[in-house]
């Protein structure tokens, strides 16, 4: 696909994303019930299923997306490795370890969970960034992937022992949140959400100049001048926190930071001020369509967001690397 | 081709035929547990019992063979005095060596795929193991007949079974005319889990006077979406205590209108927590706070 026709096809990929999302769902509401409840019409419990369910989840799932895409551009630019995403870098299990404490700890209802994945989120991230230092004397891009798996293993580690022992109704619950959700979603949350996706965002776009002159490659970077491990450092974190407050928000959806970022350069967008609106725009299609399949695919019953995102960005990014091929 | 058909028929009709024979025989004295293993013979009384399953310890009390019990879960907290009874460890995916170190003749466990692998182990060792899955209130009649038979007590069996479809039938006829509100059971809240026709509960639910949205939905615990369960508009919640904070509190459940009307019935969960000896009591405590005015 040309750069030209991928801004118009992926803005109104998100624009129907959005409609179909607020438009369906397990309750068969008819298109003009969504519209009646949408300007506030109409019976309350379709008023209710629009506007405190459907309407805040479809926002939530789009600022997943994009804060996860952009999060996935960033850190394989600046690490200048294609299979860099916060996940694979200690974000997820720093996570899951702050929230499967949280749940064990019975505080599984409360809005606790969310500050305890975040805490662990950024706990990982800062532990990678000291091992790092540890191992290399500097924070240099290789070392930095390095802590960040093995921080990422220890966390898994520490989850099945945490877990191991757990009643039933637990583990279920620990689970369904590893599998990423925003079933959960409501309008405090989007707010804060939206706030860390725009400040987060806009820093990285900020320094997109940056990531493309790393993206060079450490070398050629240095010569013209970057301070490579400063600028690593510095956008590795940003990209962290910014995955981090969506698993605070929705759990783990997995897949999106590492898939989306290689459709958006398969359309020919490589510059990364361009790649990061790409991506954001990308992974937010994608995860609202995900979510609109996690609950009406087998309702009343509802699909985990993340096993989801990785069934629909799977066959999409084969066709891609074939169509690159 | 006749004749490959033939056999092809004697094939598939030798299973068949086999599972019928089965059918027929296990009548009141069970050949089979729920692993498909052969039940151990009556002419023996187990006097060393280790039991993994709240259900199935609380029943061998009820029997009068608690004081043979030399093991139980972490779990098995009923009757009281099945505190006393040295712990060894969880229900599913139980410590085998532990198990072992009581030197029980008997281990009852839960049926569940999670315990095949050590209920092997266990009869590897020369050990006798049952395993039962209690989900429906048929399942807790089978139970006590099963272990009254392997205990040698199957006459108390008999009146534990009776005493408990004596109330069942008492709070049916009484909530029988009663009218039928609509119930939705909240069991956990992220993701939702509620109960469907599987479970004992669902059971109860129609014994004490009432229906279960979700009694269309066979899984014993079946997860559910929020947007479904305002769509199915039930016109009671039950919810344990904690459960019911956490609805009256969540802005989200206040799209079920029952919540946001306050419609929310606080069920006792130490009474309802499990299909076992107190199954009647269950119901009766279900049905008075579905007809309070049927003054139970």
């Amino acid at each position: 696909m040309r750069p030209a026709l991928f801004w118009p096809a992926i803005s109104s990929a998100v624009v129907l994303m959005l409609l179909m999302a607020v438009a369906f769902g397990s309750a068969p509401l008819t298109i003009s019930e969504v519209g009646h409840a949408l300007t506030g019409r109409g019976d309350a419990t379709s008023i209710a299923i629009v506007q405190t369910l459907r309407l805040p989840r479809a926002f939530l799932a789009l600022l997943v997306g994009a804060a996860l895409g952009m999060a996935g551009a960033a850190l394989q630019g600046s690490l200048r490795n294609a299979l860099a995403e916060p996940y694979l870098l200690g974000v997820s299990g720093g996570a899951a370890v702050g929230a499967v404490i949280a749940v064990a700890a019975g505080m599984s209802s409360s809005g606790f969970i969310p500050l305890a994945a975040f805490a662990g989120a950024a706990f990982a991230v800062a532990l990678a960034l000291v091992i790092s230092r540890a191992a290399s004397g500097r924070a240099e891009p290789r070392a930095l992937l390095m802590a960040g798996v093995i921080v990422g293993a220890f966390a898994n580690a520490a989850i099945m022992v945490a877990l191991a022992g757990a009643p039933p109704n637990t583990v279920r619950g620990a689970l369904w949140w590893m599998m990423g959700s925003v079933a959960d979603a409501n309008w405090i949350q989007v707010g804060w959400l939206s706030l860390y996706t725009v400040a987060g965002g806009g820093a990285l776009l900020w320094f997109a100049r940056d990531i493309d002159v790393l993206a060079l490659g450490e070398e050629p970077a240095a010569a013209l001048g970057l301070d490579v491990d400063r600028v690593s450092r510095r956008i590795y974190l940003l990209g962290s926190l910014l995955a981090a407050a969506t698993v605070a928000a929705a759990g783990l959806v997995g897949f999106v930071g590492l898939v989306v970022p290689h459709v958006v350069r398969a359309a020919g967008i490589h510059r990364h001020r361009a790649l990061l609106g790409g991506s954001a725009l990308t992974g937010a299609a994608l995860v609202i369509g995900a979510d609109l399949a996690a609950r009406t695919l087998r309702p009343p019953a509802e699909l985990p967001l993340g096993a989801i995102t990785a069934l629909i960005g799977v066959p999409f990014f084969l066709v891609q690397l074939g169509r690159r091929s | 081709m006749f004749n490959l058909l033939r056999a092809l028929t004697a094939i598939l009709c030798v299973p068949l035929l086999a599972c019928q024979a089965n059918e027929r025989t296990a009548g009141d004295a069970r050949e089979l547990d729920d692993f498909g293993v052969q039940v151990p013979s009556g002419t023996q009384a187990f006097r060393r019992i280790v039991s993994l399953n709240p259900t199935t310890t609380e029943i061998l009390f009820a029997l009068g063979a608690g004081d043979r019990l030399v093991g139980r879960s972490d779990w098995d907290q009923w009757p009281a005095a099945a505190r006393r009874v040295p712990a060894v460890g969880p229900g599913l995916r139980p410590n085998v060596e532990a198990v072992l170190a009581r030197d029980p003749e008997l281990v009852v466990l839960y049926a569940s795929a999670d315990n095949r692998a050590a209920a092997a182990q266990m009869r590897a060792a020369g050990i006798a193991t049952i395993a039962l899955k209690v989900d429906r209130v048929s399942d807790f009649r089978g139970a006590v007949r099963l272990l009254g038979n392997v205990t040698g007590l199957g006459t108390a069996a008999f009146a534990l079974v009776d005493s408990v479809d004596v109330v069942l039938r008492r709070v049916r006829a009484a909530t029988a005319n009663a009218g039928r509100p609509t119930i939705f059971w909240h069991v956990w809240d992220a993701p939702i889990i509620t109960i469907g026709q599987g479970s004992y509960l669902d059971e109860l639910v129609d014994i004490a006077g009432a229906k279960n949205i979700y009694s269309d939905l066979r899984a014993p615990s079946p997860q559910v979406a929020l947007e479904d369960v305002a769509r199915r508009n039930p016109q009671f919640i039950l919810a344990g205590p904690v459960g019911a904070q956490v609805l009256a509190s969540d802005p989200r459940w206040q799209v079920v209108p029952a919540v946001a009307n306050g419609r929310i019935l606080v069920v006792d969960t130490a009474l309802v927590g499990r299909p076992s000896v107190n199954l009647g009591d269950a119901a009766l405590s279900l049905a008075r706070l579905l007809h309070p005015r049927l003054g139970l």
